[in-house]
């Protein structure tokens, strides 16, 4: 049974009659000792979901999912009190901008103590253990001194390691990480990356990885999910989704990196821009924007369905040659 | 690329693709404001109070049933309608000379929102010049302003105007030019630290390097983006300039009679609280009711105009 | 004037070993201090070619963008522009320098003013630097120069906040372009869009580059974006060179640590391009207190005493310029 089980997960905004849908019917499950990667553009709903699993969607958003579990228990159902417990000690988050993240009034010490208190306990001295402990886990340089220090005096990679350490402070079974090195330098980021990977696997974590950086996530996870407009386009292992891809939007968002191109020729790009809550097509919403698209793509929408072993979203998916299939010969434009 | 999928596209430049517009545009920023203004149930009522005290104070003429000065030596100090003795023409009776409350109510209105309006206008431009100075040369330019704004702020306000008034002397003109230097620090402050946090923006520095001169940069293009909070402390500070011309009148500083000024009113009855309670009631009334409004719409435009309180 | 004519054989933009120091005020009761945001850096830019400058946070390298673009004056050192020194400038030559220095910002949102339309937006630099130009004159060279960069031309009347961050780069790209620069300095211009939209505004950078002879200051931290796009690769560390040369010998063979462990840091898609290197260890150094001679020694697997000790300066190596005294051993 996977870790985290997500089933249909639907998240929409605005009114009732003309909903937003920020996150369309996506499923996913993450498994003890697994890396799972979310990839899209900004406006794909990769935060958004996760912030739904974490139960931070505020108000005028709404949730629906038919299943959202987590280690079997029905994180839906189960009253708010007792989720709080689960996804502040089981399930830990950490987001992209380490300095909003930490609370500029208090030391480092006293944030992780803090974190500490409310789901461990302990005296005042084990916690103050625990911290220094966990300053050294993730890395810090002569943690002692840094105890007292405030997060003004913190670089951004120190202060990402000090929220990564609140996060697994109290050994939670799920990582979240939302663009966790994106306000940091090249150096800086594989550090943390490094870091991020080597907690995973010591303790049998599960990772959701969640960035805009192929690259990074073609390193570091296990499975890749690629999102476009709040819904899943592909999903499948990570050394095989980059090699081969089955979804025109993966082969192309590839051939859009520099570093696919060969010498000063011009990128292959993708037209347009990804749409957003005013301009969503009635068909595929990738449609506009897709090289392959005909008719029937501009006016119905694919569901994600089995590839060779791969879930796409596409009523074309791509062969090894990188060729649509299963398109009447001469139909794309 | 799909051809079809864009049909309304321009031909093509020799350079660039053509990028796809976007269908459904989001709602203007205004457009936004009001949205939010609208929901916002205190605002909206204060701005329909103040709709109604504009159409009084613009057509006072025409709508007050007699003229505010005209005294009726045979009704001294008669009750509102609905009490005994009152004399019917004066709906909401007469004060210690004779004259129709509600008329001098109508034409008050006119000359409370003109001293709001002409105190806020005053104090603004002068704040905004000073503070936009201040913040955008900084250096001893802004140690020097902002320094003396702060021992302006360090007098309390009413002492001040008192001060002021004294020098130039009783009138209304004076009372308002008073109003409009206890007010000014506001301005400057305001505008200042907008001043410093647009400085700082990237959009700043392109017209810089496209060659825009200290005044373009200044007025041209910073202080549009500075508006939204003055507005908001425009509209508040119309309440408070009409509470200190009242404060001032009260004292007889301000407006001199037979003015029908809320404030100065309220002076004139002061020895009628016992035995005429409608001589000072209404005046009254009418300063709360009107600040009262200008407050609830002041802070619905805050609401409104800040990004931070959207969603 | 002098400096708008090109002369054979001399470099369109030259700076020599520019300098530019920052004094902080520490608060009251401790010595002020000078972040030397800037130390020394000396390049020449040719015609219609492409200078890439890489570096991490506080490498300097927005600090130098300053610096070409006139909104700063170095502390010391020249600029140069077709040979010409532009250090003091009258007002009538500094317009003409802008017209032929122009910026692209990094963050699309902010270098835009919200309260303008974009027509207004674009028609700013010339209505303050082509006099000549009549009302009707101006609003074609607008529309022009929207079209050359792939606006439609109902653009003209709406605000910034209606657009994608793509788009409003390419305004800004517009914007950079309308007074026909020969320079455009583009401080990380694409590092704030997606990977679909980063490749359309690089593809319109080079055709632009191509059709109107303009040469870029292409400043980035993204490795992959330089070698696609540069002819030149700068790395900078601490406000000072580490290496320069061209992009290719220097992504096929870098010499620097420093360079080294940029490249070796960056992920890569294709597995068979991933180097199992450890990854650099410790922070970047403050640059108010800079460490002792080579400012990379602490971080640097190779560092020795003399290192710690001597500051290595930029010197002939292969072809290029390296600055570190054991490039011979490690090369």
């Amino acid at each position: 049974m996977a870790l985290l089980e997500v089933k249909n997960l639907t998240v929409e905004f605005g009114s009732e009659d003309k909903p937003f849908r920020a996150v369309d019917s996506v499923s996913y499950s993450v498994d003890r000792g697994e890396v799972l990667g979310i990839v899209g553009e900004s406006g794909s709903g990769k935060s958004v979901s996760s912030l739904a699993v974490m139960g931070l969607i505020d108000f005028p958003g709404r949730v629906t999912a038919d299943a959202l579990t987590f280690d079997g228990q029905d994180l839906l159902t189960m009253p708010a009190k007792r989720r709080r417990q689960i996804t502040g000690k089981d399930i830990a988050m950490i987001f992209q901008d380490p300095m909003s993240a930490l609370n500029p009034c208090f030391t480092v010490e006293a944030q992780i103590m803090e974190a500490l208190k409310v789901h461990e306990g302990g005296n005042k001295k084990q916690r103050r253990e625990r911290t220094l402990d966990l300053l050294n886990q993730v890395g810090i340089p002569d943690p002692k001194s840094r105890m007292t220090a405030y997060p003004h005096q913190l670089s951004g990679g120190m202060s990402q390691r000090i929220v990564i350490a609140m996060a697994i402070a109290c050994n939670p079974r799920l990582l979240i990480a939302d663009e966790p090195t994106t306000a940091l330098d090249v150096t800086i980021q594989a550090q943390i990356i490094d870091l991020l990977l080597k907690l995973q696997e010591d303790s049998d974590m599960g990772l959701l990885l969640i960035t805009h950086d192929l690259a990074l996530v073609s390193e570091a996870a296990n499975r890749i999910q690629v999102m476009y407009a709040g819904q899943l386009f592909e999903s499948g292992p990570a050394d095989s989704i980059f090699a081969a891809p089955r979804h025109p939007y993966t082969q192309a968002l590839l051939e859009a990196l520099p570093e696919r191109s060969e010498g000063h020729d011009r990128l292959r790009t993708i037209p347009g821009v990804v749409p957003g809550q005013y301009d969503r097509p009635a068909g595929c919403l990738l449609a506009p924007r897709c090289r392959y698209a005909n008719e029937n793509c501009v006016k119905a929408r694919p569901e994600v369905s089995d590839f060779n072993g791969r879930d796409v979203r596409c009523f074309y998916p791509l062969n090894d040659q990188g060729q649509p299939t299963g398109m009447a010969t001469g139909e794309t434009v | 690329m799909t051809e079809n999928t864009t049909p309304s596209a321009a031909p093509a430049s020799n350079v660039a693709q053509e990028v796809v517009e976007p269908v459904g545009a989001p709602p203007s920023p205004l457009r936004e404001t009001w949205a939010y203004f609208k929901t916002n149930r205190g605002a909206f009522t204060g701005l329909i109070v103040i709709g109604f005290i504009l159409f009084l104070a613009l057509t006072a003429h025409w709508i007050a049933p007699f003229d505010p000065i005209a005294q009726d030596r045979t009704a001294f100090l008669k009750p509102p309608i609905w009490m005994e003795g009152a004399d019917p023409r004066y709906i909401l009776g007469t004060d210690a000379v004779g004259r129709d409350i509600l008329s001098r109510l109508i034409h008050g209105a006119q000359l409370s929102v003109s001293i709001g309006v002409a105190v806020v206008i005053l104090s603004m431009i002068a704040g905004i010049v000073l503070g936009m100075v201040a913040g955008y040369f900084r250096g001893w330019i802004e140690v020097a302003v902002m320094r003396l704004m702060d021992i302006m702020l360090s007098l309390p306000s009413l002492i001040m105007a008192l001060a002021i008034v004294a020098i130039l002397g009783p009138g209304l003109e004076n009372a308002m030019l008073a109003i409009a230097i206890v007010q000014l620090p506001h301005y400057v402050r305001l505008t200042r630290a907008s001043v410093v946090s647009e400085l700082n923006k990237e959009y700043v520095i392109a017209s810089q390097i496209a060659g825009a001169g200290h005044v373009r940069q200044m007025f041209v293009n910073i202080l549009p983006n500075c508006m939204a909070p003055l507005i908001v402390q425009g509209t508040l500070g119309i309440s408070s300039a009409i509470l200190d011309a009242a404060a001032l009148g009260f004292l007889g500083l301000g407006a001199q009679p037979p003015l029908p000024e809320w404030g100065t009113m309220l002076s004139e009855a002061r020895e009628f609280v016992g035995s005429a309670w409608w001589v000072i009631t209404f005046p009254g009334l009418c300063i709360l009711v009107t600040v009262l409004a200008f407050n609830l719409m002041g802070d619905g435009l805050r609401d409104a105009l800040d990004p931070k309180m959207k969603r | 004037m002098s400096f708008l004519d090109a002369k054979p054989g001399v470099p369109l933009l030259e700076s020599d070993d520019l300098v530019r120091h920052y004094d902080v005020n520490r608060g009251i009761g401790k010595p002020g201090a000078t972040v030397k945001a800037l130390d020394g850096v000396s390049f020449a830019l040719e015609t219609q070619k492409t200078l890439a400058v890489v570096g991490e946070s506080g490498c300097g390298k927005s600090t130098l963008g300053r610096q070409l673009t006139l909104i700063e004056k170095p502390t010391s050192g020249a600029l140069k522009l077709n040979g010409t020194e532009v250090g003091d400038l009258t007002d009538k030559e500094a317009k003409q320098f802008r017209r032929t220095v122009q910026m692209i910002f990094q963050n699309p949102y902010g270098s835009l003013n919200p309260r303008k339309k974009v027509g207004q937006i674009l028609a700013e630099p010339v209505l303050l630097n082509m006099d000549s130009l009549g009302r009707k004159e101006r609003e074609e060279r607008v529309r022009a120069t929207m079209a050359k960069v792939g606006l439609r031309p109902e653009f003209y009347q709406r605000y910034p906040h209606m657009f994608s961050g793509g788009q409003r780069q390419r305004i800004a790209i517009a914007r950079a372009l309308i007074l026909e620069p020969k320079v455009i300095v583009a401080d990380e211009p694409v590092s704030a869009l997606d990977v679909s939209v980063q490749a359309q505004v690089l593809n319109l950078m080079m055709d632009l580059q191509e059709e109107m002879n303009v040469a870029y200051v292409f400043i980035s931290h993204d490795l992959s974006v330089v070698r696609h796009i540069a002819d030149d690769v700068m790395v900078m560390y601490l406000g000072r060179v580490a290496e320069k040369g061209p992009t290719e010998e220097i992504f096929a063979k870098p010499l620097h640590p420093y360079t080294r462990a940029l490249l070796a840091s960056a992920p890569k898609i294709d597995p068979t391009q991933r180097v199992k290197t450890e990854p650099l260890t410790g922070e970047l150094p403050s640059p108010i207190n800079p460490p002792s001679g080579c400012a990379f020694h602490k971080r640097c697997p190779f560092a020795t005493e003399e290192c710690a000790k001597v500051r290595p300066e930029l010197r002939n190596f292969e072809g290029r310029e390296v600055a570190c005294h054991r490039v011979e051993e490690i090369a």
